[in-house]
């Protein structure tokens, strides 16, 4: 059948794939209702480009619990590759993952891999399209998505993976309705002109085409009555066979149907004239999931479950691990509860294993239904699994609940080391949902009672959680000592994760307490992470040695791991860990007077949907504060979103940055009151927590409010130094640090001489606001001659090329042809075209060569300038 | 997306010609402009041509300067706007 109205579409696909060919890989998503057409586009495209293209092709199908990574185990069929047997071997996620993008990088043709109805994919194929997003340009391949967009609510997993997809690298494609002359259109090719089709089915083409072929009289009034009126028109036979595919969610493979009711091919192939069915390969399917579902729904309950008990028995006769998910599906429809026990834990553990940890909880959650024949010990154990798998998928409560459960049987056996070990869960849990009270609790009981037993690993990880809470609550001798404890019977034991683990929390502690071994310690946390592959451990250590480092201000020491630390949760995908480390660069940025860099690398965290609050807080607040000291509109929003965020965590070290932000606001505003009201709460607040920092620059607020105050004797530093009048000195401590925003206010409140030093900083910095006040003081003086600051211009370069067209220029001098620099800089060629004519008439020169040795002898481009080395 | 009037400085004098090389850099800053999302509408310019005001479009007050940044134009300051329209009380 021809496509209508799809031609546009067809035309970008394949501006697209000539890009992708050039090694530019893409992402396609194509997105509509069901029934709008979007497997016919994808597969029409693929079909014309089967002799030019690898075509791949993969789909999730409408299992309740979904296969873990199934339209990669599909694709994995079709390639050379080891994919497969990384597959059943349940490999490394990391593993299977780079393995794809090597398929997909590696293919001389360009590719076109095709996975269909994504709204149903399991938690480890959204990670995969994840993975493949932020990568896909480097390789020559066309990753292309189907989903019913009216299915993806805004919490749907598969919109934050979408939302978060490197805007460069993705085409979105939104299949819209067929329009009334097209319907009318079809209709009168028919012989059969309906006066109300078009209204009626909306344009939707599935519908349009089951409505045609029912051959009723008027417009059947649902997608359903049209389907079922041309099944009814089936022999009984050819029925029975269309009943049984229609409890099949996935394909049903020609073995499977064989094995269940053995049909004569006369009925299998009246389906398939009839239009009902089609061939796949060795497999038969719907025609439509719409119409596999009317046909489901019409066969009642005992059929019902009749059919999926022969689905299930085949399956079984099979044999195959990669059937898992599909059997306990047909286990749990046939209420075959010996089926489920005996499976739904084996995919539940298949699921964990390939991290589609969602499904994991779910199947667990399914055989625990049927448990209650189980013996107490296996039961117990059930709920363990199922608890740890939602307290990784963000269900607390699911967890909390489990948790409770498995607590309960253990205490009833007797079972005092599983007890304890539970009660250690119940306060990790606990404290994941905010219950502070009820973590520190059920800490100090599950301490209690696997003291009472001889020691054991259970022991050494309730030591290191014990600590892990008191360090969160800036307890830090306490975390120590139970810390401590954590790390000698974890070495005894030979207990690397919880070693790991108590490590970190003691080295927290103690380095934020100022003691340098505890940088060390969280050093060799992070080495014995990075040996043992523990992902998570290691992306925790880059992070605690990354802010911490900040907060000192060891500016070089902290820009190496927050390096280190930025490349590796990239690499690894810990997105939490990577988007607070950016948060952070942004403040290490920030604070040294780098404003470009700092708002970039906050808006980069600003951009992203998933990001939880304490990465989002030093992201506003920064923003903000740029914004607060540049001049710029809508600080004052940022700042007021970043301070109920902070108040809500009620932790100091968030509150106190977004403070000084609004203070700095008010005072540039000349609001004294306002600064003092801000300043004043804080200030109490760092008092109550002994910190020294915090408490000289609240001061030091209070004071510039005007407010009476004390210079803390205690303090030496550059805010106490200002206080005191000494404003030499104190922009000299500003200088030693690396502030220079605040050494130039120091010296604003100096001499001349001081003053013009400091406009030219604020001028250098663009501190809009400061300058301003600075110059209106300078003139009431009666200084002149107030010099103009250096202003950014095109006499940094002389032959007047924009930064955009210099980059253009330097790979024009690599020798890369307008295509490359296009796909080097993530630009369409005609813009390189429009760089090139501009570089050329610029450099008066006539072809690219002259351009290019006009740029070479004129020193414009260096010559000998550091190249990247070839991978 | 909101709208902002961005005030610029040029001590020696901006100069744009009325020919082909004025449409040229123009159609650069514009082209420049793109990578991020920002739309350059129209400016004013004071007599002595010492002092521009220009209207954009933009997502954010960084990407006005990143752009400018790239387009190596200065900025004094930058105010988010509204339109008013006077005829539109009658």
């Amino acid at each position: 059948m021809e496509l209508l109205e799809r031609e546009q579409c067809f035309d970008e696909l394949e501006a697209i794939l000539s890009e992708v060919a050039a090694g530019n890989g893409r992402f396609v998503l194509v997105s509509g209702e069901a029934g709008i057409g979007k497997t016919s586009v994808v597969e029409r495209f693929a079909e014309a480009h089967h002799h030019n293209a690898r075509v791949l092709w993969g789909a999730c199908d409408a299992l309740f619990t979904p296969r873990p990574l199934g339209p990669l185990f599909d694709i994995a069929h079709q390639t050379q590759s080891n994919l497969t047997t990384l597959l059943e071997e349940e490999a490394p996620r990391a593993s299977i993952f780079a393995a794809v993008l090597d398929e997909l990088e590696n293919g001389r043709a360009p590719t076109i891999a095709i996975m269909e109805d994504v709204h149903w994919a399991d938690e480890a194929t959204l990670d995969l399209l994840k993975f493949l997003g932020r990568r896909i340009n480097r390789t020559n391949a066309m990753l292309v998505v189907t989903y019913r967009d009216d299915e993806v609510g805004a919490d749907h997993g598969l919109r934050l993976v979408l939302g978060d997809l490197p805007r460069r690298s993705v085409a979105r494609f939104r299949l819209l309705p067929l329009s009334q002359a097209a319907v009318n259109g079809l209709a009168e090719r028919e012989g059969r002109p309906i006066g109300d089709l078009y209204a009626v089915t909306g344009g939707n083409p599935f519908f349009v085409t089951e409505a045609l072929a029912s051959r009723e009289p008027g417009v059947p009034v649902t997608v359903s009555d049209a389907v079922l009126s041309r099944a009814a028109r089936l022999s009984p036979v050819s029925r029975a066979v269309l009943e049984l595919v229609s409890v099949v969610p996935a394909r049903t493979e020609m073995w499977l149907l064989d094995d269940a009711i053995s049909p004569d091919t006369g009925a299998l192939e009246e389906c398939v004239s009839a239009g009902m069915l089609r061939y796949e390969g060795e497999a038969i399917t719907f025609r439509h999931e719409l119409a596999r579902r009317s046909v489901e729904d019409s066969i009642d309950a005992p059929r019902r479950q009749s059919l999926h008990n022969l689905v299930l028995k085949a399956l079984l006769n099979r044999g195959s691990e990669a059937l898992l998910a599909r059997i306990v599906h047909h286990a749990a429809q046939a209420s075959d509860s010996a089926a489920v026990l005996k499976y739904a834990p084996v995919a539940a553990r298949q699921a964990s294993a390939l991290s589609a940890h969602r499904e994991s909880a779910t199947h667990y959650q399914t055989a625990l239904q049927y448990a209650d024949r189980l013996a107490p010990e296996e039961r117990a154990g059930l709920f363990e699994h199922r608890s740890y798998e939602c307290y990784l998928t963000n269900q607390g409560e699911g967890a909390l609940q489990a948790r409770r459960e498995s607590l309960e049987i253990w205490r009833q056996l007797g079972n005092r080391l599983r007890e304890g070990d539970n009660l250690r869960w119940m306060s990790r849990v606990n404290w994941f949902l905010g219950r502070r009270m009820e973590a520190e609790r059920y800490s100090t009981e599950a301490v209690t009672i696997l003291e009472s037993l001889p020691p054991s690993p259970e022991l050494a990880m309730a030591y290191s959680s014990r600590a892990q809470l008191l360090m969160l609550a800036d307890e830090n001798q306490q975390a120590v000592l139970w810390g401590s404890r954590a790390i000698e019977l974890a070495g005894q034991l030979g207990a690397t994760e919880t070693l790991v683990h108590a490590l970190n929390n003691v080295g927290t502690a103690e380095y934020r307490a100022g003691n340098e071994r505890g940088r060390i310690k969280l050093e060799e946390s992070l080495q014995l992470a990075l040996a043992n592959d523990l992902q998570d451990d290691v992306g925790r250590a880059y992070t605690n040695l990354a802010y911490m480092t900040v907060r000192q201000r060891k500016y070089q020491l902290a820009i190496r791991y927050l390096e280190a630390g930025i490349a590796y949760t990239t690499e690894h995908d810990l997105d939490f860990y990577k988007l607070y480390m950016t948060a952070w660069r942004a403040r290490s940025h920030f604070e040294q007077g780098d404003w470009e860099s700092a708002a970039d690398d906050a808006g980069f965290v600003l951009e992203h949907r998933q990001v939880l609050a304490i990465a989002k807080i030093p992201a506003l607040t920064v923003l903000g504060h740029v914004r607060v000291r540049r001049g710029d509109p809508d600080a004052a929003r940022l700042l007021a979103e970043a301070r109920d965020l902070a108040l809500e965590t009620g932790e100091l070290q968030r509150i106190a940055p977004v403070a000084s932000a609004r203070v700095e606001f008010a005072w540039l505003k000349g609001d004294l009151e306002r600064v003092l009201g801000e300043a004043r709460s804080v200030l109490e607040m760092a008092k109550a927590h002994d910190d020294g920092w915090l408490q000289a620059e609240f001061a030091f607020w209070m004071w510039r409010g005007g407010a009476a105050i004390e210079t803390p004797e205690t303090n030496a530093g550059p805010y106490a130094l200002q206080m005191s009048g000494d404003w030499p000195a104190a922009a000299e401590a500003w200088k030693e640090i690396g502030w220079p925003y605040e050494e130039a206010m120091a010296l604003a409140e100096g001499d001349e001489s001081a003053q013009l030093a400091a406009l030219e900083i604020f001028e250098r910095l663009g501190a809009g606001p400061a300058t301003e006040r600075l110059r209106q003081t300078l003139r009431a003086t009666g200084v002149r001659g107030i010099p103009r600051g250096p202003r950014p211009s095109t006499k940094e370069n002389p032959a007047g090329l924009t930064s955009r067209q210099m980059e253009v220029l330097v790979l024009m001098t690599d020798g890369l042809a307008n295509a490359e620099i296009a796909a080097r800089l993530f630009i369409s060629p005609k813009t390189v075209d429009h760089h090139v004519s501009a570089i050329l008439a610029k450099l008066d020169a006539h072809t690219r060569a002259e351009a290019v040795s006009v740029a070479l002898q004129s020193g414009l481009i260096n010559q000998n300038r550091e190249r990247p080395a070839p991978k | 997306m909101p709208r902002y009037l961005v005030e610029r400085s040029f001590p020696e004098g901006l100069k744009i010609p009325a020919n082909a090389e004025g449409a040229e850099i123009c159609q650069m800053v514009v082209l420049n402009n793109v990578e991020d999302n920002v739309t350059w509408i129209h400016s004013y310019v004071s007599d002595d041509r010492r002092k521009t005001y220009c209207a954009y479009d933009a997502p954010s007050p960084e990407a006005i300067r990143r752009s400018a940044r790239r387009n190596n134009l200065p900025v004094d300051r930058i105010t988010e706007v509204r339109v008013l329209d006077p005829y539109f009380y009658r």
